[in-house]
């Protein structure tokens, strides 16, 4: 129950996450005498065995690390093999707070694509809950058995192969263990597939009967968001509300404080050495193949502020590291913490179409 | 921070504990609600049976009136203290803003839209000579609205005010049936004496209180509650560490998606924890103590000198005890055995996450807390201000005890939800606060060799340099 339940230590046949960087993450199934081999390093799983969850370990070959990490849905889906678009943690999250699906909901979703959301309704319904998921591409539908069954996640979600936007979500053989009065009874539905509309109306014989039950469509286009709405009414679903979630990621970043004075000084200063010939001396010294890393640039640190400035090499004033590599936040600088974007942001994933149904008072 | 007063609301123990398992479903004697009116306004009362709950303006009800109506129905206020059950407040809208579709069985939405298309037949096809909807239309005065409120007690009063106001509106006329429709849900929600009674769930608890009182929940949103609860990672039987300076909306929250299974240590800044808002939560006190350990940031940072030195007494001692001596021994002997007990879990620590929403300084706080999170647990922390949490960022990343943290940004934005008039709402909440999340890790002491600085250096040791001096590439990340 490896998504459902931490444990401390990685033992043989565990799904570890082999955190690389923040764009490489590599889910890994620990089998003995396999190694995991990336550009950054080779890793033995021999090795991986007994350790803990969360340790950083280093590559065979002296070189390299990664980061170990137990399963969660989130890190699935950044690392997940993508066989569809996904849903993102932000509409995924944020679905689930307004639909308030908590321990015990029952939940009807389609289609699994590729799982994403399913990882995260699986956990969240926890063990009381139960998830009816459904995929009508065979070869998708096989793959997400597969996965839901290597997770083993089918003590509360069922993956059925299914169209249905023709056929509908009423299953004739229900595990003991997964009705509820001898049916279905979604309280809460989500439709990620091209034409929901057509799906709607096929949900009256599955959902709760006695207590108001809540639906999320989720569509790309406005134009699917019009059907979706009229099929929501037709069907008699209220409270029909369309919202767009906007998520980003910030990073933090460092931006060197460059002071107008030190601008100044230094034009000064290479003013001085012209006068005096001492800038070329230093292009001679440049081509004798002298370079200098930045370790070099942080030794100076005895001093102060502006000493540090004065990189003391023979080159001058160089108060912002003009010519030489500085990475953001080396000492010697001064910096300030700033934040930024993520490189692409994900300006547009779907419109989120809520509703709910509410039974006819008897 | 002063609470927020909600006269409804006095729940003594012995009424809470009548609740055997709460409902989320059917609308419940001694339960907590949330009722939604058509103004848009919220309220929190308790349905205490034989009750009379009063919405002010929109008039009172009996309790007994809606039980067993499932969460999420809409009544409409009757004579007497009676309600009927009604199509939602939205829906009357839906319907009249589809517009087209008739076969509508309920009655009084028939004779809404009798009303409606009435009014319609001597509607303008375009609206460009529409004058700006502002108090010019307006022909009724305050006055005269209170009066035809007063007049009465039926629920046909909204109606005759709105038809009122129509009659009173020069500009109606000239309006499309779209805005027509549109001016009259707004009078519509404002008058008709309708009312929704929902679960009072964390979302629900939550926009309560941004609406009484924003800065007790931080400026938070729904969609930054949710991106807490995802990224920490909440479910049954877990075990976390928690810092809620809201009162207690994020304990709920989390209680309400663990389902009674797992534990939550909360850690806070005075004597005795806030956690005012779980008096709304229907969580009987003994499971909301037996999941629930608190502590203070004192005993927290210092566990060695706080813990109690306790021994238990003998069977003769308390044999010895006068009654008096006995009931202050208990007590003492209740004290010193929680205070030990949470001191304990917090030394062996190992959370399943921490749930961070406080002002406190992350990087001095962190540094007391982190030995105590798990290995590749989350780390989540909430701050109304990017700039906090930056800095909390750039702590962790210099820590490494905390693996690719990043502050999450999450804002949704609502639509005019009509089929071929869908647009954004022209205004949006500018709050929501951010949400950072991390994972806690074990860094290896030494012999690590990153790989961007590392084979870089090596490559200059075997080989003459070809780099770009004037390469600013940045280092890959970690
Ligand atoms: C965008 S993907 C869903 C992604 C998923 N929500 C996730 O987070 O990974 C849509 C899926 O719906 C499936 N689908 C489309 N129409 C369907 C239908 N009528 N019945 C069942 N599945 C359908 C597609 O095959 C596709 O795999």
């Amino acid at each position: 129950m490896s998504f459902y339940q931490y444990k401390d230590t990685i033992e043989e046949g565990d799904l570890v996450f082999a955190f690389i960087s923040r764009g490489t993450i590599k889910p890994i199934v620990i089998t003995r005498d396999q190694q995991l081999n990336t550009r950054y390093g080779h890793y033995e799983h021999n090795d991986m065995i007994g350790m803990k969850y969360g340790q950083q370990m280093a590559g065979a070959r002296g070189y390299g690390f990664i980061h170990l990490l137990h399963p969660t849905p989130e890190m699935w889906t950044l690392s997940l093999p993508h066989r569809t678009q996904i849903v993102y943690t932000s509409d995924s999250s944020y679905i689930m707070q307004r639909l308030n699906v908590v321990a015990g909901t029952r939940v009807i979703e389609a289609g699994t694509g590729s799982a994403s959301f399913t990882h995260s309704f699986a956990r969240t319904v926890a063990a009381e809950g139960r998830l009816f998921t459904y995929e009508f591409h065979e070869p998708r539908y096989n793959e997400a058995k597969r996965e839901l069954e290597e997770h083993n996640m089918t003590g509360n979600t069922l993956i059925t192969h299914r169209d249905v936007c023709n056929d509908g979500f009423e299953l004739d053989n229900i595990p003991e263990n997964f009705q509820h009065d001898g049916g279905i009874n979604g309280d809460v539905i989500f439709l990620d597939l091209p034409s929901p509309w057509t799906a709607i109306p096929h949900l009256n014989s599955v959902i709760s009967q006695t207590s108001r039950v809540g639906i999320c469509c989720f569509s790309p286009c406005i134009e699917q968001v019009d059907k979706t709405v009229k099929a929501l009414q037709d069907e008699g679903w209220t409270e029909i509300e369309m919202v767009e979630v906007a998520g980003r990621r910030w990073e933090a970043r460092k931006d060197m404080v460059k002071d107008i004075k030190d601008v100044v000084k230094r034009l000064k200063d290479i003013q001085s050495r012209k006068n005096q010939g001492i800038e070329n001396r230093r292009h001679a010294k440049v081509k004798s193949g002298e370079k200098r890393d930045h370790d070099q640039v942080d030794s100076g640190d005895n001093g102060s502020d502006s000493d540090k400035k004065f990189q003391n090499l023979g080159k001058g004033f160089n108060p912002f590291g003009k010519g030489i590599r500085v990475r953001e936040g080396d000492d010697g600088f001064e910096w300030r913490n700033v934040t930024k974007v993520e490189g692409e942001v994900k300006s547009h994933t779907s419109y989120l179409t809520f509703a709910y149904k509410i039974p006819v008072p008897s | 921070m002063t609470e927020v007063e909600i006269p409804e609301v006095t729940t003594s123990s012995d009424e809470s504990t009548r609740i055997i398992e709460k409902s989320s479903k059917i609308i419940t004697a001694y339960q907590h609600a949330l009722i939604r009116l058509p103004s848009e306004g919220l309220k929190i009362v308790q349905l205490r049976p034989d009750g009379v709950i009063s919405l002010g303006k929109f008039g009172s009800f009996e309790v007994n009136e809606i039980l067993g109506f499932p969460f999420g129905q809409s009544f409409e206020i009757l004579e007497n203290l009676k309600v009927k059950p009604t199509k939602s407040i939205s829906q009357l809208h839906d319907d009249g803003e589809a517009g087209e579709n008739s076969d509508e069985a309920i009655e009084d939405v028939e004779k809404e839209k009798d009303e409606l298309t009435k009014m319609f037949s001597n509607s303008a096809e375009h609206n460009q000579n529409i004058i700006n909807i502002g108090s010019k239309i307006q022909k009724l005065s305050n006055e005269e609205i209170d009066e035809l409120k007063k007049s009465g007690a039926t629920s046909k009063i909204g109606q005759t005010i709105i038809e009122k106001m129509i009659a009173g509106h020069e500009g109606f006329e000239k309006k499309t049936i779209f805005s027509q429709q549109k001016y009259l849900k707004r009078k519509q929600q404002k008058f008709l004496r309708r009312f929704t009674v929902e679960y009072l769930g964390a979302s629900q608890l939550l926009q309560y209180y941004i609406e009484k009182d924003i800065q007790r929940v931080l400026d938070m949103s729904e969609e930054s509650l949710g991106l807490l609860m995802t990224y920490a990672n909440i479910r049954p039987g877990g075990r976390y560490l928690v810092i809620d300076e809201t009162g207690g909306v994020i304990l709920y929250a989390m209680m309400e998606r663990m389902k009674g299974q797992g534990s939550i240590v909360l850690v806070h800044d005075n004597e005795h924890p806030n956690i005012i808002a779980l008096r709304h939560s229907d969580y009987p006190e003994e499971s909301i103590n037996s999941m629930i350990k608190t502590i203070n940031w004192l005993q927290f940072v210092e566990p060695d000198n706080e813990k109690i030195d306790w021994e238990d007494a003998t069977a003769e001692e308390l044999e010895e005890m006068k009654p008096s001596k006995r009931a202050q021994y208990d007590r003492r002997s209740k004290r010193a055995h929680e205070i030990n007990e949470v001191i304990n879990i917090v030394q062996e620590g190992n959370f399943d996450a921490l749930v961070s929403v406080s002002s406190l300084h992350m990087p001095t706080l962190l540094e007391h807390v982190l030995p105590t999170i798990g290995g590749s647990r989350p780390v989540v922390i909430y701050n109304q201000f990017k700039e906090l949490l930056l800095e909390t960022q750039h702590f962790l990343m210099s820590d490494k005890r905390v693996l690719a943290p990043s502050i999450f940004e999450s804002r949704v934005r609502a639509y005019q939800t009509i089929p071929g008039r869908m647009h954004p709402l022209m205004t949006m909440r500018g709050f929501g606060g951010y949400v950072l999340w991390g994972t806690r890790v074990i860094p290896k002491e030494s012999g690590v060799q990153a790989i961007g600085r590392g084979i870089i250096k090596r490559k200059r040791e075997d080989t003459p340099s070809t780099e770009d001096e004037k390469s600013d590439k940045k280092p890959k990340e970690e």
